[in-house]
């Protein structure tokens, strides 16, 4: 019963990663500078989806909270200035994206486009951190110190904030070549290639200073599925590159979907069965003890909490994919003049 | 600084903005679904007309409740650890539930209702809006069962320190739950008719080209909020049966309350179980606006021949009350909220423990970081909401044809 909440949890946080992942890549991509026709028609492009997309992690952090309650708390908690930064971040997103039309002026319009930019940055880096701080620990709970924000600021949590980052811009580039008119897919493609060596490098930093981490090594209780994720990331992202050459939108999009779905299946095995790990001075304790891991079954919500919560998720969450597939379905394609423009 | 002055402070100015937004978003959605269901119906253009223009308002407000939304729904984790330690097994559960039911499904209805227009076919978009309405009450609905078992915790056991759900159904049928649904719900009918009526009647001064369009939407508003605040009164002295019974700390003395809090004292040591004067004070108050806003009754015969509009000054009324519900919907939440102190979960878990270990500093930034950001947000967008609803409703963004040289037989998909 847990593992399938785990699962489910994690298949919601990976979707939101993915698809909020393009609306934060797109995001990002209006910092090039471009005319402010094409900015507009890049948030077009994402336009019927936007709403839809943010969701996913309204519901991930309801499951978390009805499913996981122990573990929202610690986690959110002990990841505060993650969340912070990413919680900035969707705010700015979802109020940027959605007003930056309704002034008439230019110069507004502008200004809201760099709200958006801004915003986008910050929910990427502060995911990134979210996932780098998990598979490196958070400070220990209950002790009463409280939590500052030293514990979470390490070179590997930057490196795996910045790796995020780098494939979200990848992927909204490549979403981008997938949705926008045939006529402007050529030059989308090619910044899409050109971001590829950024993220390429970002995702070795990342694993390079992961390995030489000793909170990463003492958290991670899987260490062949830890070292699996660079792998996958950097295969991806080098199929997502042949894709896009051969001018395979949808193959592309597909694997850039999959890098960024990637990390929280590999995060969450690398650490099975544990969610959580306390981390203080690992030089000090290299033995985890075991008030210093919070696993999967102890962050549940008790039985009758679940079998509620099952029930009513059995028909429900085919419901809710059904009419994500609606919105999907409805506004497939790639967009055009006629579209309607609203953001 | 206190961390636990600082999370209530950052929990009371979010919740208060959000509830300004989503207080506006009940309301108004309900309006909409009855004006598009009758363009649907009758087939006229004056209803096509009225729902671009609410619905561009009613959109435009959605952002911030989606914005402010989204922070209170981290904050529980990031402020409140304890909360979910303690009883995160029962509290826990609606609020996932709605977040399913409710949100999921709400805003990808709304993602396809904005971008539909002239390209689903109008019965679908239709049922898209009923599909809106439904959720946004549905949310409205868990959220105040959450609450409510706050104010009243029922359905648990504690076994080694923590609340486990026994029993789901009483969850529902908490007592003080039915009485405040219906209050926040009429709450949302005033707030709606009211700014409808209002906005209709700026323009109608204003002496608007659009006389029969605004005339119309002044006499629905009108007649909304009237019917609305009459159940609102009579939901609003409901509660006060079981709140008296259940929560006797709340407003004011009485032998029962000296009974609960000897009884605290013995089970969780001796301390000041008095909730804060401020919880009350406005009490009072809301009230009043209550009977005030009552008086859209003596309103309703003017619209007799248009008298409301030919005399004038009924309209600048309707103008000035604006702003009265949304400080009766503030002031009720802080009688409500202040007035469980010094519990979160009424009886059960003290606030104090509820708070989670961060940093003073830490909380402090957040604090002050949110307040700044949400706050700048809700005031741009009521600029622009006010802009946009004295722009008038020739030419809203919200359902605009595609650009002018698009085909003129858009291809209905579902055709
Ligand atoms: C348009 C806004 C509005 C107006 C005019 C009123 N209320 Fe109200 N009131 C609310 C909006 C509201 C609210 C914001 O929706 C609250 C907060 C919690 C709740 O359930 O509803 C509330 C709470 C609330 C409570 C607290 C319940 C508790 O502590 O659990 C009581 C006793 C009343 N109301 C009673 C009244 C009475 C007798 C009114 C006048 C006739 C009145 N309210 C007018
Ligand atoms: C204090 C606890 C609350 C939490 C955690 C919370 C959470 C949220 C969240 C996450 C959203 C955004 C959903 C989206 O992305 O579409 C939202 C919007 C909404 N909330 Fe709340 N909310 C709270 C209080 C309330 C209350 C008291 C009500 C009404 C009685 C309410 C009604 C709504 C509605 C109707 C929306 C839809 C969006 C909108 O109306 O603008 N919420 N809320
Ligand atoms: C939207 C309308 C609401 C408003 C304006 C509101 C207002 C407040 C205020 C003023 C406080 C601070 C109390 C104090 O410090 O004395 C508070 C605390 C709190 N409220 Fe609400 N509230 C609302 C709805 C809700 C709902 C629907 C829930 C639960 C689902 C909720 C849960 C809490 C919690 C957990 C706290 C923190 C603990 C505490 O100080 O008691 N609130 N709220």
């Amino acid at each position: 019963m847990e593992l399938a909440w785990y699962a489910l949890l994690g298949l919601f946080f990976a979707t939101y990663l993915v698809l909020g992942g393009y609306d934060y890549g797109v995001g990002l991509l209006l910092a090039r500078g471009a005319t402010p026709g094409a900015r507009r028609a890049a948030l077009n492009a994402v336009g019927p989806f936007f709403l839809g997309n943010e969701v996913w992690l309204v519901a991930a952090v309801g499951i978390l909270f009805g499913a996981f309650p122990t573990l929202e708390g610690e986690l959110l908690s002990g990841l505060y200035p993650a969340v912070l930064g990413a919680l900035a971040g969707v705010v700015l997103v979802t109020a940027g994206v959605q007003l930056r039309s309704r002034p008439r002026g230019g110069t507004a319009r502008a200004f809201w486009d760099r709200v958006v930019v801004a915003g986008s940055v910050l929910a990427a880096l502060g995911w990134g951190a979210l996932l780098g701080g998990l598979l490196q620990g958070v400070p220990p709970a209950g002790d009463g110190h409280p939590a500052g924000v030293g514990h979470l600021f390490t070179p590997f949590v930057a490196a795996a904030a910045l790796a995020l980052l780098a494939l979200v811009a990848v992927h909204g580039a490549t979403f981008l070549t997938l949705r926008l008119p045939v006529a402007d897919v050529p030059s989308v493609a090619r910044l899409a290639r050109g971001l590829m060596p950024a993220a390429l490098t970002a995702v070795a930093t990342a694993t390079a200073l992961g390995l030489l981490s000793d909170r990463v090594r003492a958290a991670v209780a899987r260490p062949a599925v830890a070292v699996l994720l660079p792998l996958a990331l950097v295969a991806t992202l080098l199929m997502a590159r042949a894709a896009l050459r051969r001018g395979r939108a949808g193959l592309a999009f597909a694997a850039t979907s999959v890098a960024l779905a990637l990390p929280v299946p590999l995060v969450g095995a690398a650490l099975w069965p544990r969610v959580l790990v306390s981390t203080v001075d690992p030089a000090a304790a290299p033995q985890l003890t075991d008030a210093a891991v919070l696993t999967v079954a102890d962050a549940a919500a008790s039985g009758p909490t679940l079998a509620l919560l099952g029930w009513l998720a059995l028909p429900l969450v085919p419901a809710l994919l059904g009419f994500q597939a609606m919105c999907w379905w409805v506004f497939r394609g790639r967009t055009d003049g006629r579209a309607p423009v609203y953001w | 600084m206190d961390p636990l002055l600082l999370a209530r402070l950052q929990f009371a100015t979010t919740t208060s903005i959000h509830f300004l937004f989503v207080v506006v978003t009940l309301g108004l959605v309900t309006l909409l679904v009855g004006l598009q269901t009758a363009g649907f119906v009758t087939g006229k253009p004056v209803y096509e007309r009225l729902t671009r223009f609410w619905g561009q308002l009613y959109v435009l407000n959605y952002v911030l409740g989606i914005a402010t939304g989204i922070v209170m729904e981290f904050q529980f984790g990031l402020n409140w650890s304890g909360l979910s330690r303690y009883v995160g097994n029962v509290f826990g559960a609606p609020l996932a539930i709605e977040t399913l039911v409710a949100f999921f499904l709400e805003s990808t209805f709304l993602g396809m209702w904005i971008f539909g227009w002239h390209r689903l076919r109008r019965g679908i978009h239709l049922a898209l809006l009923w599909g809106v309405a439904l959720t946004a009450y549905a949310s409205a609905f868990w959220i105040m069962v959450a609450n409510a078992w706050l104010q009243h915790p029922v359905g648990y056991e504690v076994r080694d320190g923590v609340a486990h759900l026994t029993d789901f159904g009483a969850l529902l049928t908490n007592p003080t739950l039915g009485f405040a649904f219906g209050h926040v719900v009429s709450a949302g009918l005033v707030t709606g008719g009211m700014l409808m009526a209002a906005v209709s009647a700026a323009h109608l001064l204003r002496r608007t080209p659009d006389y029969a369009l605004f005339r119309k939407s002044l006499r629905i508003g009108l007649i909304t909020a009237a019917l609305a605040v009459t159940t609102l009164q009579g939901f609003g002295f409901a509660q006060f049966g079981p709140v008296g019974k259940l929560q006797p700390t709340k407003f004011g003395g009485g032998a029962d309350r000296d009974a609960l809090v000897a009884d605290w004292t013995t089970r969780f040591g001796p301390g000041d179980y008095t909730p804060p004067a401020l919880s009350s004070v406005g009490l009072g108050f809301m009230i009043l606006i209550g009977f005030t806003l009552g008086c859209a009754w003596f309103l309703l015969p003017l619209l007799w021949r248009d008298w409301i509009i030919r005399l004038k000054f009924p309209l600048w009324l309707v103008l000035l009350a604006v702003p009265l519900p949304f400080v009766a919907v503030i002031l009720g939440w802080i009688a409500r909220e202040v007035g469980r102190q010094p519990w979160v979960a009424y009886g059960l878990l003290p606030t104090g423990q509820a708070v989670s270990p961060v940093s003073p500093g830490l909380m402090l930034t957040s604090l002050i970081g949110f307040t700044l950001l949400l706050g700048t947000l809700a005031v741009t967008n009521w600029v622009l909401l006010v802009r946009h609803a004295a722009r008038g409703a020739h030419d809203p963004a919200l359902g605009r044809p595609p650009a002018p040289d698009a085909d003129h037989h858009p291809h209905p998909v579902f055709a």
